[in-house]
């Protein structure tokens, strides 16, 4: 769990099945040092919804304007179903995308099937500035990702009806919170299993053998009865939350911090055992014909001022170090905290894939 | 009174009138044919003595007791739809034991009743048999049976017999009329087909266009119709117009005719079924109920000879059998006689 | 004598039914037959192989709980369906043409919302802060707003919802064609208008009756959104679990062997009402 401490999907499923791109058109300005652009453009995936819709109107055209490079977004789903469609897409050499957001699973499954384009840092001077963390390898040690976006999925509640805010991940299991949460529906994107070890058992090492995981398992089923919806997707919560009729639960600090912005008595606590921090890096398909451009992409990405662009425009934490963006404090703490965040154990998700699933569904379902 | 009334009974279909006010009595135990074309109301006529439709206005009494708002399901009275509506998902004995079952009675008095009425129609042994299987003669026998199965008050049939072929139409009507004078129920059956109407009824009521024409006895409609529509709806006729010249006398193109029950003064229409007119041959005397003629065309059936004639411009047939044959050919002048006992008056239609 | 197809337009009139039902049916289904049999590669993809694997994991009491509760959901929603549908149809044809028209279009413009959209709405519906438990509350049949969703119930409504439109669709034909005078008759020969229906209208139309319980079974079986969104997790079906190895754990030989199993069990419950319905017509 070196180089991959990072995000597993996110962004709604049901959003992200409703297809669509749009075409920024190429501009003119000129970008340091490379590739003259003319006609030239990318395709680029982004999860489907608020993400992409964000990309689409902050970031890309920034991006063509400093490149010439025009971009084609296109809304990807979250969980793998993009990944099983650039694998099979990598066999057929026809790529949906040219470069994607990829979650931190969903990097290490390419990589054991290696889908992804192996990438040069030499042309990509700027991914020096992101945190050694976020650059992810290949077992040879060379690069196939380079973080996008962090961002962090914290203790939700409507202040209206839970007036105090809460401190700890142990809210979750206090008796009063009897039918009030709402909690995300699958092990790899809940990472509940890391808050309960963090919260309860001293740490995430618990998580090292099955039977570690089977203690946590248990101590997870207690809080079943407070669960009123296991979500997938996001608006489902969102609209119980806004309103109250669940009134506490894990959310998306980004978005919970937009929707408090638009008005709605929604707070977002970093618990004092910490917010799960996930991300998303850029990877390129194996597949794709325009390896070069993708280089560039990458490295602009990798600016310290896109990074605050994108903290101020996306809402997502930046994966450079605070002190090279120029972010407030004020700015800073709403997309990210002090306290020390709980990051998903990724290696165990992917290396016990099938029995995490199974023993979680066995834990929820029955 | 016991018998079927209707009281100023119309049925309208919104503003369509299908039956204008009409007034009835059908007697306990009669053979009643409902007789008209196509479209006159015949069966609305009979849906609504079933209760089917709702008679728009006025009442309908049987043996007294007004039975306008009962539900169809309370009358129990049997009826045999044109369809016939024979249950597809049921055997013969099924649908005969339909009525029996559903009020309640028991699993053998249901396999008796079945036998019983099998039997009646001439349908033995016939009750495990799944209706699909059965000869259109067959199922028209079901269909009466079941109808029968709780021996009703009244017993409808809507053009029972349409659907058959001419040879078993004919056998059919005799073996029903047969049925209904051993069972003496009130028998109520709608039919377009006059030579059905003379061979079953006890009653034959004439109707067209929503209007009831005349009510009587089939030799009666026949030989004494009311009026010029049933004169020529019943079997073929001449009508003859005339002006009124004398007690007992008319009138008309070519000479003077005569008949009974005439008004004193006024144009009249005289109907003549063409069986009763003689001819013989040569213009000869031009008394009163003979007129001169020739003839235009004869048609040879065999067992009956028809003449096509034109007296004084008008066309009149006549019928004749092969042992009175004239003497005549086409174009041959006649004598025409018009018996005074033939000439029917007819009132307005 | 037999008349046999000589040139290729005779044939062609055969062949493209046969080729949409090969393109549509047979080889996606072939697919996913075989990829039931590939190699799971954790942490990666699969590898063709030939392997019983992914039916023996699903062979536990867990996925057979599973698989009955989803049979027996997707049947109760065929039954209430069609339970439902199939009176509302037989007035729907007794009615002018006028109101049958309004209704079949207002039914087809339900037909064409999505699941999601179901879903959500079903959702406030029947949610404590803005649904239908709150007008309870004013008519005072309720003493303070409750939450329906997600439950059982929620799940229910929310696929019967789903599936009554398409059941009316599917009843009307065959009872538009229904002979009145069947009904008619029967009231001649004493059946009230409810027996008259039980009696004559429901077992004329029995094979109608057992299609379209078949379709709105098998229809109901495939969905995957609404016990999601409507569901607490001991109301998710063998469909969503499919969604999810598919999706989200990328175990595609294990969602194809659970989809193969769902489809066999569906086709061979099938095959069996209609033998059954077979036998029950020749008796
Ligand atoms: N339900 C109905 N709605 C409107 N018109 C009807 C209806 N039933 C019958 N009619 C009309 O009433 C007239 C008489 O019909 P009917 O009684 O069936 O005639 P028939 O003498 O041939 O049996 C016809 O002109 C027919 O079109
Ligand atoms: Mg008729």
């Amino acid at each position: 769990m070196d180089d991959i401490k990072k995000g597993i999907s996110r962004r709604s499923v049901l959003a992200g099945i409703a297809g669509g791109s749009a075409v920024a058109m190429a501009g003119i300005a000129g970008f340091p040092g490379i590739v003259r652009a003319q006609e030239k453009s990318l395709k680029i995936g982004a999860y489907g919804g608020y993400f992409k819709d964000s990309f689409d109107k902050h970031i890309f055209p920034e991006f063509t304007k400093a490149t010439g490079i025009s971009v084609e977004s296109i809304a990807q789903p979250t969980g793998e179903a993009w990944l099983v469609q650039l694998e099979q897409a990598a066999r057929a050499g026809q790529a949906p995308a040219d470069v994607s957001m990829i979650s931190q699973v969903s990097m290490l499954r390419g990589s054991a099937a290696s889908i992804w384009a192996k990438l040069d840092p030499a042309k990509m001077p700027n991914i020096e500035n992101v945190m050694p963390s976020f650059i992810n390898k290949y077992d040879d040690g060379s690069v196939c990702g380079v973080g996008a976006v962090t961002w962090y999925i914290t203790l939700v509640s409507n202040s209206d009806v839970i007036t105090q805010a809460p401190s700890s991940w142990e809210e979750l299991w206090k008796p009063d919170r009897a039918g009030q949460l709402g909690l995300l529906a699958l092990v790899t994107n809940s990472f509940l299993l890391d808050v309960t070890a963090k919260t309860y058992f001293g740490g995430q090492e618990i998580l090292d053998t099955e039977e570690g995981i089977m203690k946590v398992m248990d101590k997870l089923a207690e809080l079943k009865d407070n669960v009123q919806l296991w979500y997938r997707d996001e608006a489902q919560f969102e609209q119980a939350l806004k309103s109250g009729e669940i009134p506490m639960g894990q959310y998306y600090h980004d978005v919970a911090g937009l929707a408090a912005a638009d008005g709605y008595p929604v707070r977002s606590t970093f618990p004092k055992e910490g917010g799960i921090n996930d991300s998303g890096s850029w990877a390129v398909s194996k597949a794709s014909e325009k390896l070069d451009l993708a280089h560039v992409f990458i490295d602009f990405m990798s600016q310290p001022e896109i990074q605050t662009l994108l903290s101020r425009k996306v809402g997502t934490s930046p994966t450079v170090a605070r002190a090279k963006t120029s972010l407030t404090d004020a700015e800073f703490a709403s997309v990210s905290s002090e306290i020390e965040p709980i990051i998903p154990r990724y290696d165990m998700y992917q290396q016990r894939a099938d029995w995490l699933s199974q023993k979680w569904t066995e834990l929820i379902v029955s | 009174m016991s018998g079927l009334v209707f009281e100023s009974i119309v049925k309208k279909f919104g503003e369509f009138t299908a039956v204008h006010e009409t007034s009835l009595t059908i007697p306990q135990g009669k053979f009643v044919c409902l007789l008209g074309p196509s479209g006159c109301g015949k069966t609305t006529l009979l849906r609504m003595i079933a209760g089917l439709e709702a008679a728009t206005a006025g009442r309908i009494l049987l043996d007294g007791d007004d039975v306008t708002r009962i539900p169809t399901h309370k009358r129990d009275f049997g009826m045999v739809f044109q369809n016939l509506a024979l249950f597809p998902h049921l055997t013969v004995g099924e649908n005969i034991a339909y009525p029996l079952r559903i009020r309640g009675v028991s699993k053998s008095d249901c396999l008796a009743a079945v036998k019983r009425l099998l039997d009646l129609v001439q349908l033995p042994d016939m009750a495990g048999r799944p209706v699909s299987k059965l000869s259109g003669g067959q199922k028209q026998r079901v269909a009466i049976a079941r109808a029968l199965a709780l021996e009703p008050k009244l017993f409808l049939l809507d053009e029972p017999l349409s659907a058959l072929d001419a040879k078993l139409r004919e056998s059919m009507q005799i073996e029903l009329k047969q049925l209904q004078q051993k069972l003496g129920i009130t028998t109520i059956v709608v039919t377009h087909d006059q030579r059905e109407a003379m061979t079953m009824a006890d009653l034959v009521v004439v109707m067209s266009q929503g209007k009831v024409h005349q009510v009587a006895p089939p030799v009666e409609i026949y030989r004494k119709p009311k009026d010029a529509f049933v004169a020529d709806f019943i079997g073929s006729t001449n009508l003859i117009s005339g002006r009124i010249s004398g007690s007992g006398k008319l009138a008309v193109p070519g000479g003077t005719l005569l008949a009974d029950d005439l008004p004193a003064t006024g144009d009249v229409t005289l109907s003549v079924r063409p069986e009763n007119i003689r001819v013989t041959a040569g213009s000869g005397d031009n008394t009163p109920g003979c007129l001169a003629g020739e003839v235009s065309y004869i048609r040879d059936l065999g067992a009956s000879i028809e003449m096509y004639l034109s007296v004084a411009g008008q066309q009149i047939t006549a019928i004749t059998t092969p042992s009175d044959r004239p003497d005549i050919a086409a174009g041959d002048a006649v004598s025409v006689h018009f018996p005074k006992d033939a000439c029917v008056v007819l009132g307005d239609a | 004598m037999k008349i046999k197809p000589r040139t290729f337009s005779d044939y062609a009139t055969i062949g493209f039914p046969a080729g949409m039902l090969m393109v549509f049916f047979v080889i996606p289904f072939g697919i996913m037959i075989a990829v039931s049999f590939f190699q799971r590669v954790q942490g990666a993809f699969y590898e063709p192989a030939f392997v019983f694997d992914n039916y023996a994991r699903f062979l536990t009491s867990f996925f057979g709980g599973i698989l009955g509760f989803s049979i027996g959901l997707a049947a109760l929603v065929a039954v209430v369906s069609v339970l439902l549908a199939f009176p509302f149809t037989y007035i729907l044809t007794r009615m002018t043409r006028r109101t049958q028209v309004v209704w079949l279009v207002f039914l087809l413009s339900v037909l064409s919302l999505s699941e999601v959209l179901i879903g959500f709405g079903w959702s406030t519906l029947l949610s404590r802060t803005a649904g239908i438990s709150n007008l309870l509350v004013a008519l005072g049949v309720l003493d303070k707003p409750m939450s329906l969703s997600p439950s059982f119930g929620a799940v229910m409504t929310g696929m019967v919802y789903q599936t009554f439109p398409y059941t009316v669709l599917v009843l009307f034909p065959a009872l538009s064609r229904l002979d009145p005078s069947l009904v008619e008759v029967a009231r001649t020969l004493g059946s009230g208008p409810v027996r008259s229906f039980l009696n004559v209208v429901v077992p004329a139309l029995r094979n109608s009756i057992v299609s379209t319980l078949i379709m709105v079974f098998v229809f109901a079986l495939g969905c995957y959104l609404l016990p999601q969104l409507l569901g607490k997790p001991s109301h998710w079906t063998l469909s969503v679990l499919i969604t999810d190895q598919a999706i989200y754990q990328s175990n595609m030989p294990f969602a194809a062997a659970m989809a193969v199993f769902l489809v066999l069990v569906s086709l061979s419950l099938v095959a069996i009402s209609l033998l059954y319905g077979k036998k029950e017509n020749a008796a």
